[in-house]
């Protein structure tokens, strides 16, 4: 019983960023801002280099865990200012999709940290940890501040959910009728991005990303309204998670790799039971009741 | 004059790319399927560790061969997944094959010896190592990816904007299909060049800056290919001067160049609108 005291922790984790991300994804989908994630990863990035480079650049103590506090209050700057612009450069004027200017945001975050990292030895080493994480040894510290920004985050989507939901549907006509939508828009991302940040920190952007993106997928194929929706993606991404840590901790390899897979597993068989007519009304017709 | 021989070739292949991948840049734009070269670049190196795992040397025909197989396969599943109705937008289904082709790589990686390196690979790059043979070889690479889409261009055109004539999903799916598979040569003859933000930034920011002011289809891939080139060539020059690697210099200066675009036509007034009519050749 011991495997399961050991992924105990690590599981709290996943439950968390799926519960939060589920509901992210399905917005982000109806939006087709699918990258804003990894592009708000790699601002906070950027963010967090600069803070480091500005104001701890004689600390020697390089802990890995514990974020410094200038930056942090750098990560969260440049991704408020990130979220300001994606609120603005949505307009009827601009005549690219905003999925557009957000790769270029991402682009251009990744490739400054880079620069500014340049001195910095042992970056490849860093790729593969930023990549996918060590959810495996989260903290108990790390946990406390996730479950305090989901929880946050979380109330304060539930409070307003009518707003949100309203926000999303209406997001590909101009004409928005909702009072003071540029606000609404630009809490919508902000509050993505605190989330991100601190879920990215634990888990790795791409396991973060896989959390964001499969399940909602699944979701908005199989679900009828926003709940029915939730709860197959909320379904699908707790399987997968604890039944990628118990395989990852049977067969010793990594965690991150599996559950992504198995996300992958449940997407295709949703997806191919979508496939069949039957099934689909089916699925609409408890979805509807 | 030593170091502008030097610099020839990495301008070269700069001011070509920047032709190829402003076409194409402007059909992702109207397909609304942005990461689309990320995730082709990480399927690709996905193959060739797939075809390492076979037992092929890693530069070795065999290979490549694997590698391009794969990635067709993977982008004729994408091509057939199109349909009338897309409940789950394409850029969703791009962003799936992408976490899931990483996601392959990293497990993958665990079995080749000193795998993670492939990971890592395709991120970075060098323009300047490029030499007169690898612009040559990638010239006649690209040669018949120009002449098939100058000769399909009309028909890929209006299957980007969604308006090809009773609109039949199987002759989409062909046309979008070819136009696919020559986006993915270049992409995959591209990627280990200049790396992968190069490529992204090329594709996709002189574009977005010619739409966002250009309004006829020819005008907009011209005009990308000049801001292209043109960014391209101060991006080296900068980094020549100010000794920072020349691929994100360029990607950071045509990416900070997009949003002062952006901004610029969202507060621009109306007396600039003689200027837009300058740029749009009187249209």
């Amino acid at each position: 019983m011991l495997s399961i005291e050991f992924i105990f922790l690590p599981f709290l984790g996943c439950l968390l960023i799926v519960l939060i991300n589920v509901y992210f994804g399905i917005h982000v989908i109806k939006r087709e801002i699918i990258f804003i994630d990894i592009a708000l990863a790699s601002i906070a990035a950027l963010g967090s280099a600069v803070g480091m480079v500005l104001f701890e650049s004689i600390s020697v103590d390089h802990s890995h865990e514990e974020h410094g506090f200038f930056p942090y209050l750098f990560s969260l700057g440049f991704i408020s200012i990130a979220s300001f612009a994606f609120t603005l450069l949505k307009h009827k004027k601009i005549s690219i999709p905003l999925e557009a200017i957000i790769g270029i945001a991402y682009a251009v975050a990744t490739t400054l940290t880079v620069i500014i990292l340049d001195k910095g030895a042992g970056g490849d080493v860093h790729v593969h940890d930023m990549l996918v994480g060590t959810i495996l040894w989260i903290s108990g510290h790390q946990l406390t501040r996730l479950a305090l920004v989901v929880t946050i985050v979380g109330v304060f989507h539930i409070i307003y959910r009518k707003k949100f939901m309203s926000l999303t549907e209406s997001f590909h006509n101009h004409d928005n009728k909702i009072n003071r939508h540029m606000l609404w828009d630009f809490l919508f991302y902000f509050s993505f991005g605190l989330v991100v940040v601190e879920a990215v920190n634990i888990a790795g952007i791409l396991t973060v990303f896989a959390f964001l993106i499969l399940p909602a997928s699944l979701a908005v194929l199989l679900g009828g309204n926003w709940m029915s929706k939730l709860i197959v993606g909320w379904l699908a991404g707790i399987t997968a998670s604890l039944a990628g840590l118990l395989f990852s901790l049977k067969l010793d390899v990594p965690s991150a790799p599996v559950i992504i897979t198995l996300l992958g597993i449940i997407l295709l068989l949703g997806y191919l039971l979508y496939k069949i007519p039957k099934f689909r009304r089916a699925a609409k017709e408890i979805s509807e009741s | 004059m030593g170091t502008l021989l030097f610099l020839a070739p990495p301008i070269v292949a700069c001011i070509i790319l920047a032709g190829i991948l402003s076409y194409f840049g402007n059909h992702i734009l109207s397909r609304g399927i942005i990461f689309i070269d990320i995730a082709v670049a990480q399927i690709a190196a996905l193959g060739t560790m797939i075809g390492i795992l076979l037992g092929f040397a890693e530069n070795s025909a065999n290979a490549q061969i694997v590698s391009y197989a794969f990635t067709i396969i993977i982008l004729g599943i994408f091509s057939v997944m199109k349909v009338k109705n897309q409940v789950l937008p394409q850029e969703a289904i791009i962003g799936i094959f992408y976490c899931i082709a990483l996601g392959m790589a990293l497990l993958l990686a665990e079995k080749i010896p000193g795998g993670s390196n492939y990971i890592t690979k395709t991120i970075t790059g060098n323009v300047l190592w490029v030499t007169w043979k690898s612009v040559l070889y990638c010239l006649l690479i690209f040669i018949p990816v120009i002449i098939i889409n100058l000769v399909m261009g009309n028909i890929i055109k209006k299957v980007s904007h969604g308006e090809l004539a009773g609109n039949s999903m199987s002759r989409t799916r062909i046309y979008d299909l070819v136009f696919y598979i020559t986006f993915g040569i270049v992409i995959v003859k591209s990627v280990p060049v200049m790396g992968i933000f190069l490529v992204f930034m090329l594709l996709i920011g002189p574009a977005s800056i010619s739409r966002i002011f250009v309004r006829s289809w020819t005008g907009r891939i011209i005009w990308g290919w000049i801001i292209g080139a043109a960014g391209s060539l101060l991006g080296i020059y900068i980094s020549y001067s100010m000794n920072i690697s020349n691929g994100p210099a360029i990607v950071s200066l045509i990416g900070i160049a997009t949003y002062i675009a952006a901004f610029a036509k969202l507060y621009m007034k109306r007396a600039d609108k003689n200027i837009l009519k300058q740029i749009n050749f009187g249209n």
